[in-house]
């Protein structure tokens, strides 16, 4: 056996609550990574992931420590190291690369100054050396313009850019291991996979073993040779990539396989897992297995005692490493979605609700002194939409996707071109115009941790429509119709009482929905509603669209850049490049035979 | 870089003079709503009703007040602001006297309030956590309660009289020749090679600038803080920890250059603060500056002086605001894209 470069053997990681209590954040976990190979640690958030790759730097969150196990790298202890042995490794021999490349580099220092700093550390002394090195580096990631890259700041660059920097700073050390924290997850589509394969062929290049994290079971299949699935804190599955994804064992590895939406795979029901994954504090209150309460195979046997990591037999492939940490995994293949019905599409002669015509909008921007230029964000764009249908707008950051909702809900004026909402047209800027707009149109916004206001109760935050829409209303019946609204989108009465801090990530967006949804739109506008959430998470907001929608009959305009969420919820798609729309049609259509080529390269880009 | 910090001058060059010409006329107006006659003020105690009455149509006091505004205005463009009531010299002369000596005390002292402010908040924030840094936070707090003229009457009495340090009237002692260049003596010592002169001007500068400063360093001190807290959880610091970068070069290479940028804003707010509060600390150290001129001004109702003090008080705070913009188009480079 190949002696391994990093080493994890029952490693436990801790907190120490206010009152004193330790909760186990991480236990248990083992592996053991070789050279060259590549582990994928997935699970969502929550579920200890990142918490790995902070233990490994001993960059833990106050209160955190690691209080038992070992972490070896090579013959070292990285558990017993001091803190400044473990300084000398990190950037030589351990390097990392974040989750969020635009914020990871210093905003006011210039790439060349930064990545001096690091080569300068790592031991280039003269300068002219360390300028050559760093272009060597930048060329190595297929970055342009290398030279001019040096002397300019992180903000003039692209986010897919700026991970290629840092993916260059993190591989300048030739480093024995790389681990990477969501390297793609706030990068384009299209991007992400052109990172992905970049870090691929970095690794090849410079011989270093990766850590590869990501909530994204699918992306890590196809990227990794072993992974370990972790699910609050426990390490749930283990085992050789493919063989894991294709044939599941542990029911949270299922599950995550079937709540994902895919492009390619024959329409079916994404699986909703029910609840989420259990906080720190409910974590002590556990006895058995983590999963149980959500678990559709839980047994008796489950919710008392804790099922360890052991070998399984896999039905399929001949994967001896194969691990599962669950009492019935015979029963897992067991667990199954619905095939697609039929029934939930949309209906074509519908009358039209929203028609929009050769709309555009120009924003100046100033260069220089006086030069002037003009950008159009969106450019002669034109579509309808009928009552109760949901149509999808895709498209790269930057596309203007996000600019023309704005537009349709009115929070930007149009430079030309015409909308007409429900028949009357929206484009009049009367107060009047606005109050019919807003009675029509809702909009709900992508970050409901911004959204929400943080010093209003939920149940104060859903019914916020009605301080304008109904002054005189009682303070009861406000309270009955912001209960209707949270049982609506399915969370209890109980929590109308809570702060937005208070609610989960998957909480917070049902509120916001739930706000958009009290005035009874026709129209409802989601700017990346379902982006940035886990995919159980996922998987329950799509769900909980359809069903109000059947409820409810509103139009969606969903503006996403996850074409596999689109094809999921929307019959009808707009594809847009450069602020004007370059391909619409029935979803089916323009995902199964794209016919331009832009249509193309997005898809191809998803489905790498 | 360049073409911008132009263009940020000249747009604010622009929107000053306006705000000048605002100034001028609130002063004016001001002024002479007063009960004060400047006329009978400039004649001898035991002049006559009609010898004043003369004077007072010789001063075109008798004519309509915005004839009287649109007269003062156009001499001032010209540079002339008249001739004092009371020291019967030209304003102009007493101003181009005075008022390098205050911005020189403002500026001394706002630069003792960023060190002091800098290097307090770096230990408040390397102290963070520990008795310290409550103490530190608590001696900071007590700094900030006493306002400046009583530092400035506590440092007399250590350090002037108690403990013969350092001296607490003038600018210059005595025994030297005042070397007449610009005005700021800092800058004519050294002008004329005097290190030992250049020395004396500072001592006699010391105790005024800090008693300003001393109140002003605590705000600079706790912005700088908190916003060192901020940057201290965001990405790019923990990514340059996971590179290896020692702690003492992430704080003072990678942290403070972020944390820098608010505190610039205060202290550009702050300054109108302090260089108003040159006027009691003037006083209290006998400093001729704009503040003395100011304060003997208003006590003769020296109606000349006041308005061209005034006049001179808004410009100065004006341009400080500009280089303070134009420091933060230097430092933050996101500023500059836009």
């Amino acid at each position: 056996m190949t002696p391994s470069i990093l080493s994890a053997e029952k490693l436990t990681v801790e907190a120490r609550l206010a009152d004193g209590r330790r909760l186990s954040v991480l236990s248990g976990i083992g592996f053991a990574l070789e050279a060259g190979k590549v582990l994928g640690l997935v699970g969502e958030s929550g579920a200890g992931k990142s918490m790995v790759g902070r233990a490994i730097a001993q960059l833990l969150p106050p209160g955190f420590g690691v209080t038992g196990g070992s972490l070896t790298f090579g013959n070292r202890d990285l558990v017993h190291m001091g803190a400044d042995a473990r300084r000398e490794l990190l950037g030589r021999e351990i390097a990392f690369i974040p989750q969020e490349p635009l914020s990871a580099l210093n905003p006011v220092m210039t790439i060349g100054a930064q990545f001096g700093e690091h080569l300068a550390r790592i031991g280039t002394r003269s300068k002219t050396r360390r300028q050559g090195e760093a272009l060597a580096l930048l060329e190595a990631v297929h970055l342009p313009r290398a030279s001019e890259l040096l002397n300019q700041y992180p903000h003039e660059l692209s986010g897919g850019m700026c991970q290629r920097v840092l993916i260059a700073m993190a591989f300048a050390s030739r480093p024995k291991l790389v681990i990477a924290d969501e390297p793609t997850t706030a990068l384009d589509a299209t991007i992400q996979a052109r990172i992905i394969a970049l870090m691929g062929e970095m690794r090849e290049a410079y011989g270093a073993a990766l850590i590869f994290i990501t909530h994204d079971l699918r992306l890590a299949a196809k990227f990794c040779d072993e992974i370990l699935v972790l699910y609050a804190g426990r390490a749930v599955e283990k085992g050789k990539a493919r063989e894991l994804l294709s044939a599941p064992l542990h029911p949270y590895t299922r599950c995550l396989q079937l709540a994902a939406p895919s492009l390619s795979a024959p329409e079916r029901d994404l699986f909703t897992l029910s609840g989420e994954m259990p906080g720190l504090a409910r974590l002590a209150d556990l006895p058995g297995c983590r999963f149980a309460p959500r678990c559709p195979n839980v047994g008796e046997i489950c919710r008392t005692q804790e099922p360890r990591l052991t070998p399984v037999t896999a039905p399929l492939g001949d994967d001896p490493s194969r691990k599962a940490a669950c009492f019935r995994t015979e029963m897992t293949p067991g667990i199954e979605t619905r095939s697609h019905a039929a029934s939930s599409r949309h209906e074509r002669s519908s009358p039209l609700l929203l028609l929009v015509e050769g709309l555009e909008k120009r924003y100046r921007s100033r260069r220089g002194l006086f030069a002037n230029t003009e950008l159009a964000a969106v450019d002669g764009v034109s579509f309808t939409v009928a009552e109760n249908e949901f149509v999808g707008v895709v498209g790269e950051s930057g596309s203007g996707k996000s600019t023309l909702a704005k537009l349709v809900i009115g929070l930007e004026t149009p430079s030309a071109g015409r909308i007409e909402l429900g028949g009357r047209d929206a484009f009049d800027r009367s107060e009047a115009a606005r109050r019919r707009r807003v009675e029509v149109a809702q909009m709900v916004f992508q970050d409901p941790q911004s959204a929400l206001n943080p010093r209003r109760r939920a149940a104060s935050i859903v019914t916020q429509v009605l301080e304008a829409a109904a002054p005189r209303l009682s303070a009861s019946a406000r309270q009955r119709r912001a209960e209707e609204l949270l049982a609506e989108v399915g969370l209890p009465a109980e929590l109308g009482a809570r702060y937005p801090s208070q609610l989960s990530g998957g909480q917070k967006q049902r509120v916001n929905i739930a706000r958009a949804l009290c005035a009874t739109p026709k129209l409802l506008i989601a700017d990346e509603i379902v982006s940035g959430l886990d995919v159980s998470v996922q998987a329950q907001l799509i769900a909980l669209l359809r069903r109000l929608r059947h409820e409810l009959s509103f139009a969606l305009l969903f503006i996403s850049h996850d074409l596999a969420v689109v094809r999921k919820l929307c019959e009808r798609v707009l594809v847009m490049r450069h602020g004007k729309i370059v391909d619409q049609g029935m979803t089916e259509v323009v995902f199964g035979a794209p016919q331009h080529p832009y249509t193309r390269e997005l898809l191809a880009a998803s489905s790498e | 870089m360049i073409v911008q910090l132009l263009g940020l001058f000249a747009r604010r060059l622009l929107v000053a003079i306006p705000i000048l010409f605002v100034v001028s006329a609130l002063v004016f107006v001001v002024l002479r709503v007063l009960p004060v006659d400047p006329a009978a003020m400039s004649m001898p105690p035991n002049a006559t009703k009609s010898e004043i009455e003369a004077k007072r149509q010789e001063m075109g006091l008798d004519r309509p007040l915005p004839e009287q505004y649109a007269i003062w205005l156009g001499k001032t463009l010209k540079g002339d602001f008249g001739a004092s009531i009371h020291f019967r010299r030209a304003v102009s002369s007493l101003i181009a006297e005075t008022l390098p000596a205050t911005i020189e005390l403002a500026l001394l002292a706002m630069l003792l309030a960023a060190g002091l402010g800098f290097a307090g908040g770096l230990l408040l924030f390397h102290w963070r956590g520990t008795w310290r840094g409550e103490a530190a936070d608590l001696g900071s707090t007590m700094l900030m309660s006493a306002p400046d003229f009583l530092w400035g009457l506590l440092f007399i009495l250590a350090f002037g009289v108690l403990w013969p340090l350092l001296p607490f009237t003038g600018r210059l002692a005595s025994s030297f020749a005042r070397p007449v260049h610009t005005g700021f003596l800092l800058l004519d010592t050294l002008i004329e090679g005097r290190l030992d002169m250049f020395l004396d001007v500072l001592k006699h500068m010391l105790l005024p600038a800090t008693a300003l400063g001393l109140a002003f360093s605590v705000p600079i001190m706790r912005v700088l803080r908190s916003s060192l807290y901020e940057i201290d959880h965001a990405d790019y610091i923990r990514q340059a920890r996971l590179r290896g970068v020692s702690e003492k070069r992430i704080l003072l290479r990678h942290a403070l250059k972020n944390a820098i940028l608010p505190t610039l804003t205060l202290m550009g707010v702050q300054f109108g603060f302090l260089f108003g509060g040159t006027l009691l600390i003037e006083v209290i150290y006998s400093y001729p500056g704009l503040g003395n001129l100011m304060v003997d001004a208003v006590r003769n109702a020296d109606l000349p002086i006041i308005q061209a003090v005034a006049l001179a008080y808004a410009a100065v705070v004006l341009v400080i605001n500009m280089i303070v913009d134009g420091l933060y188009l230097v430092l933050n480079p996101r500023l500059r894209a836009a």
